[in-house]
């Protein structure tokens, strides 16, 4: 194909633009594997090269080390303490102190375990004095995974500090035979508010997101290959165990003789990105036209309308969705307003009928959305500069010629990035497709699929039955889901933000 | 400076972890139990009486006893009084303290497979989740006394919802979960009630809706049931599903599914056994529920309800009376871990479900005993809900167990035959969705095989066995054992079977688990044999 | 779009004289019919909930929307049940969530858009792929790991808030645009003059970023109200450790639905009015975090 230059592509019509940027994109794809290879290729040199240094200047650390430099290679800290650093060397002492007493306290049992998750199931036991059924539970396969793998991170981090604690041994060492003087506790707690301020602010809520996004994130991923489902619930009744890529395969497995899981991932994933779409756009631009009327010069009561239409943002979701979405069941009020007024001789299937469901759910998803994108309308319209709209009109452009030349434009630049959130966002948006529909109506062309997905189901939305309802509760299909979901939002930013220009020029993708 | 941050992060999240396992590595090396499953424990108090402690002669059982109950929202008070009689009544000197708690039916056996660990050691859930309790290891079964308890004292439909296999897993609680037929006598005249076709063409005259829940397996079984055909699931004593007869997918199929299209391609159908459907904006004249909703139906339709069977429903000129299921609520015991609790807690729910408790029950709310003198008494024979019940309950089949995923496999036949699907291919996706739920063939079933702390079995993964032309069974691979290793031999993936050895070497039906020491051999990388004529397990070194 | 829909209609010499009056007016009246359709449209739920609530002759689902007996009996009927305790469970929920959620996001936001550090390119791409995730996958464990903490059941109160807390670090986005839009020479204005950082943070960003700050408080304080698949899952049908979220629903069981369901309606008010007053009151502050966030970010 041929390639444009600069000069070229802007005297280019836009469709002919994006049509470029999007064959571009595509031809690049092979050398931006090639690349991406390569770049796994020099990071994988690039850390083993790493390692080797690091042990390198290790060992020299060790052999050109005085005594209680040594001795820290043992004691965490004790260099430092030794040197006056008090506060950092205590710091050191305190992290191995707590590490051997998590190792010897269950660390090393878990970690132990973690191969096998567990050898020994319950057992029940007869009792015939008492008459009774006892059971007994030995290992617990959750546990030792979730354990295990907090250990592995322990571990990790402890080597990270150990590796630190000889960097400082050999940095004071240095310092000290340059005559210099040491950093105090006092200058390092100074530092905490200031050069280092952001590491302060950082602890927290790193901490946080390690801790209860980060760990369970690993733990569910590594869900994904093993057996774990409510029949083999780890501790009660059965152990699970590992069992490689036995639950992709039961999900993708499109040649064998149940392909259905395939079919109705397929399925699912089409209509949630043709539900994503929907719902991201329609929004958008009736967001767009009920803000712009709003905003009209010559307009009345603006804080009224606005109100009004943000009690859909101000009341909880499920109250308000549970209510709608008894108000269109087939004998619901709308059902029997339209009956009485003579408009219809049967029923609407509002929530019964397919497409009908598929309609009212992206319909209803405007009443709840349209609020969101009116409040942030209003502000960037402020800011769209008025002289704009005066040149225009002197140069005699009518409304919609406005629209398409200024507003549209403006309101396209600044909100990409939003753009590109919300669809995500609606890919994942449980509350409306579970509050609306609990993803009905049924799928009767895919039988014995666990999960019972209905037509209106999102993968997030099946995901969730899995976990919940579905009998038995496939946790491994469910993280499997959750994986793909990530594929493909991952997927979807990767290429948008390769073709449009107004993401990829941000600073950050923030 | 960066690298004291790390420090303080690792640190806190040391913190965090120690939290968050203290209390968990309980070294599961030495657990309450003896060595190898199904191995009485041996037994700290003796039947007898102890001679040495004069204080509680024959009352084993005396003490105090914190639990925590779980029951339906409107008898939780009723509950507490219930078990403050047992406290002052019983002669062994049981006294429990006891937390009730309201977790509806519906929702105990969620909340129980979720956690086990702090779920109720007495709890209430409706039959159709007894297989699931019993897979999610979290009903105890019952010791042979309770077992005679509850098979003597209760209907049959009842006592096969508490029956796996063999074993008893739960005590009835009701025996009223069966649905019949509501009606607006306004709307729908008397002569019309016992017939399908003519309440469908009422409903529609007079714009009306009919409320009949057939998307939803438990009810759609009303038709096939009606022309004869079955759908019977049999369980082995762990709960675990062995096979199921059913012919829904049959001549006397095609014929149900026929009568059901009538009624679910009708613009009157509502899939919804509400009652209050009789006051919705299209409101239904006839609602096909339970006993459950009885007051509901009685205060909206006032003297204008009726409650009658199931009707009948014409396909080629023959009529069928519609079925139904018979369902019931229960009770049930956690496994514990003390003998003597476990004892107290099953006298305190033989107790609950009692005669007295379930007549107390019904005088209250109305609930329809399972105990059979109960049932007999005058008040039960009088009430009207229960008669209707007890009229359709001559066309009604017990639930019995049923694997959890035909609930969602067969209400798929009535939304297919609503969509406009073809009635034979609805049923032959059934049949398929059926099938596939059972990929275990009577060759599976039949064959034995290793399971133990050898190979990649970890007590989980069955290891296969082939037979030999002398009749015996021999692992398709050489493991590598030591000293600590241990295995059992068993048939079908199941425990039902299962062979270990005792310290003498000897087979034992459900013994302890084979050990080298027993075999007496040393480790070293060995063949499993086993001879199902004597039970006889030995190795061969590869 | 909608203003123009007459246009053509009028000659083009009109539109010089009386011409954009009377266009103006025209399109004015089109929107004003416009948006009081839209208007009615958006509240007959909330009106016909509210009705319901005070329906006192019936308390299941019925098919007509104005009581034939009004009064206050769904009200006094809810505080027989355990709906205070959800109630107060709620509140504090959404209390503590509020303050530990501004202070990390704005911890967050601050540093991610004010200081330049070597991880914190990897950092912000990091929690962008770890938002890719359904959080819901972590419902699971997240469940074991509160109960090892003793914060399940009839005690997931300080469970819930601890979660709450702990993940709204990965909320920054929204902040972290306000912040960008603070001109950074404020901060190196006050570093010549020798503040510190935090200096800085308190004495200078903090009172310009009134708006954000606001807007953070009153999502944190929002989100926990709606809450019903996580708060359900932790409290495991535990009636004292539900919120009002999960206890209002329980009550649309097949079982409860009939004695509950305009209890759930007088509930549902309930809960949506301090939320709903609050967000009307601080609505100028939510626009102006979505608009300087939101869209910058």
């Amino acid at each position: 194909m041929k390639k444009y230059t600069d000069l070229e592509y802007l005297q280019l019509p836009k469709w002919k633009r994006l049509v470029y940027t999007l064959v571009c994109f595509v031809c690049a794809i092979p050398s931006g594997i090639w690349n991406f290879v390569k770049k796994i290729f020099t990071a994988v040199v690039g850390f083993f090269k790493a390692i080797g240094t690091e042990c390198a200047d290790i060992y020299f650390t060790f052999v050109n080390g005085d005594w209680k430099t040594r001795v820290s290679f043992v004691v965490m800290g004790f260099g430092s303490i030794a040197r006056g650093q008090i506060l950092r060397g205590l710091l050191f002492l305190a992290m191995e102190i707590i590490f051997v007493v998590y190792m010897f306290a269950g660390g090393a049992h878990w970690m132990g375990q973690l191969m096998t998750l567990g050898t020994r199931g319950p057992e029940k036991v007869y009792d015939p004095i008492m008459d009774v059924y006892n059971t007994y539970y030995h290992d617990n396969s959750f546990k030792i995974l979730l354990y295990g793998v907090l250990t592995i991170f322990f571990i990790v981090g402890l080597i990270f500090t150990w590796r630190i604690n000889i960097k400082q041994n050999k940095i004071s060492q240095q310092i000290l035979a340059s005559g210099k003087k040491l950093k105090s506790g006092k200058d390092d707690l100074r530092s905490l508010v200031d050069d280092n301020f952001h590491a302060t602010l950082l602890s927290l809520p790193l901490v946080g997101i390690l801790v209860f996004t980060v760990m369970p994130m690993v733990f569910m991923i590594l869900v994904a290959f093993t057996n774990y489902d409510s029949l083999h619930n780890g501790y009660t009744n059965n152990l699970f165990s590992w069992v490689g890529l036995e639950s992709f395969n039961t999900m993708f497995n499109w040649t064998g003789d149940n392909v259905n899981y395939s079919v109705t991932f397929g399925e699912i994933l089409s209509w949630t990105l043709i539900w994503a779409f929907f719902a991201t756009f329609t929004n958008y631009f009736l967001g767009m036209g009920v803000a712009m009327m709003i905003n009209k010069k010559g307009i009345k009561w603006k804080k009224f309308w606005r109100s009004c239409l943000v009690m859909t943002v101000a009341v909880p979701q499920f109250i308000s969705l549970m209510y709608v979405s008894k108000m269109f069941a087939n004998n619901g009020i709308v059902n029997g307003f339209l009956l009485d007024m003579k408009w219809i001789s049967e029923v609407l299937p509002f929530w019964t009928d397919v497409n009908w469901a598929r309609v009212m759910v992206i319909i209803l998803n405007v009443w709840v959305g349209i609020p969101y994108l009116m409040l942030m309308v209003t502000g960037i319209l402020m800011n769209i500069p008025q002289d704009l709209y005066e040149s225009a009109k002197i140069d005699g452009a009518n409304a919609w010629q406005q629209y398409t030349k200024i507003t549209l434009p403006y309101m396209l630049f600044v909100t990409g990035p939003y753009l590109l959130t919300s669809f995500t966002g609606n890919m994942n948006n449980f509350n409306v497709i579970f509050l609306l529909t609990g993803g009905g109506p049924n799928m009767t062309d895919v039988p014995g699929v666990l999960g019972a997905p209905g037509e209106t189901d999102l993968l997030v939305t099946w995901l969730f039955k899995m976990i919940t309802t579905s009998e038995p509760a496939a946790y491994n299909l469910a993280s499997v889901i959750g994986i793909m979901v990530f594929v493909v939002v991952a997927g979807i930013s990767l290429v948008v933000y390769n073709v449009m220009p107004s993401i990829k020029n941000e600073e950050d993708f923030q | 400076m960066k690298k004291i941050l790390a420090l303080v992060l690792a640190l806190v999240m040391c913190l965090g972890l120690l939290a968050g396992c203290g209390p968990a590595p309980v070294d599961p090396t030495d657990p309450p139990a003896p060595t190898g499953p199904n191995n009485p424990t041996n037994p700290t108090k003796p039947n007898d009486p102890k001679p040495t402690d004069p204080t509680q002669p024959q009352k084993p059982l005396a003490g105090t006893y914190d639990i925590k109950v779980w029951v339906a929202a409107e008898i939780v008070e009723l509950t507490q009084q219930q078990i403050a009689d047992f406290n002052t009544t019983n002669d062994q000197g049981i006294i429990i303290n006891a937390t009730v708690e309201a977790v509806g039916e519906g929702d105990a056996a969620t909340s129980m497979t979720t956690d086990i660990e702090a779920g109720a050691d007495i709890f209430c859930f409706a039959q159709d989740q007894t297989a699931r309790l019993i897979q999610a290891g979290a009903l105890a079964q019952l010791g042979v006394a309770a077992s005679e308890f509850v098979t003597t004292n209760n209907d049959k439909g009842t006592i096969a919802a508490v029956t796996s296999g063999e074993n008893v897993y739960a005590y009835p609680l009701t025996s009223d979960n069966g649905y019949f037929m509501y009606y607006d006598k306004s709307v729908i005249k008397e002569e019309d009630i016992t017939s399908l076709e003519a309440l469908i063409a009422a409903c529609e005259g007079a714009g009306r809706n009919f409320s009949f829940e057939l998307e939803n397996s438990w009810y759609i079984v009303s038709f096939f049931f009606a022309t004869g055909c079955v759908s019977e699931w049999q369980t082995d004593p762990d709960g675990k599903f062995i096979s199921v007869n059913d012919n829904f997918n049959s001549e006397a199929g095609v014929i149900a599914a026929e009568g059901l299209k009538k009624i679910v391609t009708s613009p009157a159908y509502v899939n919804s056994s509400a009652t209050a459907d009789f006051e919705a904006a299209v409101p239904s004249a006839v609602v096909v529920s339970g006993t459950w909703n009885y007051e509901n139906a009685k205060s909206i339709l006032g003297d204008n309800m009726g409650v009658a069977e199931l009707p009948s429903f014409e396909v080629n000129g023959k009529s069928y009376h519609l079925a139904s299921y018979n369902g019931c609520k229960l009770m049930g015991v956690k496994p514990q871990t003390d003998n003597k609790r476990a004892a107290a807690l099953n006298q305190l729910v033989q107790y609950l479900t009692g005669e007295k408790c379930q007549l107390e029950r019904f005088e209250a709310k109305g609930w329809g005993p399972s105990n059979l003198a109960a049932q007999a008494s005058d008040a039960v024979q009088a009430a009207p809900h229960l008669v209707a019940l007890g009229k359709q309950n001559a066309y009604s089949r017990p639930q019995g167990q049923i694997h959890g995923s035909w609930w969602d496999i067969a209400k798929l036949i009535a939304t297919d035959i609503k969509n406009g699907g073809e009635i034979q291919t609805a049923l032959d996706t059934y049949k398929a969705s059926m099938e596939a739920l059972f990929q275990m063939s009577d060759e599976v079933l039949k064959a034995w095989t290793v399971i133990g702390t050898i190979g990649d079995s970890a007590w989980a993964n069955d290891l296969a066995m082939t037979e030999q032309a002398d009749g015996t069974w021999k692992s398709n691979e050489a493991y590598a054992m030591d000293e600590t290793s241990e295995f059992k031999v068993r048939q079908g993936k199941s425990w039902s079977n299962n062979y270990g050895m005792d310290d003498a070497g000897n087979p034992v039906l459900d013994g302890p688990n084979v050990t080298l020491a027993k075999l007496g051999v040393a480790a070293g990388t060995y063949y499993v044999v086993f001879d199902p004529a004597t039970g006889a397990i030995s190795v061969v070194a590869a | 779009m909608m203003k123009n829909d007459n246009r053509p209609t009028l000659p083009p010499q009109a539109k010089r004289s009386l011409g954009i009056k009377a266009t103006n007016f025209i399109s004015n009246l089109v929107i004003y019919v416009l948006l009081t359709i839209i208007t009615v449209i958006w509240l007959i739920p909330f009106v016909c909930i509210v009705l319901q609530s005070f329906r006192v002759e019936s308390t299941w689902m019925v098919g007509y929307v104005l009581p034939q007996k009004w009064g206050l009996d769904n009200y006094m009927a809810l505080f027989e049940t355990k709906f205070p305790v959800w109630y107060m469970n709620t509140f504090l929920i959404a209390l503590f969530t509020a303050a530990g959620q501004t202070i990390i996001t704005l911890c967050m936001s601050y540093t991610l858009s004010r200081f330049r550090f070597k991880l914190r390119k990897p950092l912000m791409r990091f929690m962008l792929i770890l938002g890719m995730f359904p959080g819901m996958l972590g419902m699971i464990i997240l469940y074991n790991v509160l109960k090892d903490l003793g914060m399940t059941e009839a005690s997931s109160v300080p469970g819930l808030i601890l979660v709450n807390i702990a993940s709204s670090g990965m909320g920054y986005y929204v902040s972290k645009g306000f912040f960008d839009t603070i001109p950074k020479s404020l901060d190196e204005a006050a570093r010549i003059d020798g503040a510190t950082r935090l200096q800085v943070l308190t004495k200078i960003i903090l009172p310009l970023a009134k708006p954000i700050v606001i807007y953070t408080i009153l999502t944190a304080f929002m989100a926990p109200w709606g809450d019903f698949v996580f708060a359900r899952y932790i409290s495991n049908n535990n009636i004292d450790g539900m919120n009002v979220a999960v206890g209002l629903y329980s009550w649309l069981n097949l079982d409860q639905i009939n004695s509950h369901y305009t209890m759930f309606c007088a509930g549902g008010v309930l809960v949506a009015l301090p939320v709903t007053i609050l967000f009307m009151c601080l609505q100028k502050y939510y626009v102006e975090g979505v608009t300087g966030g939101a869209v910058k970010g």
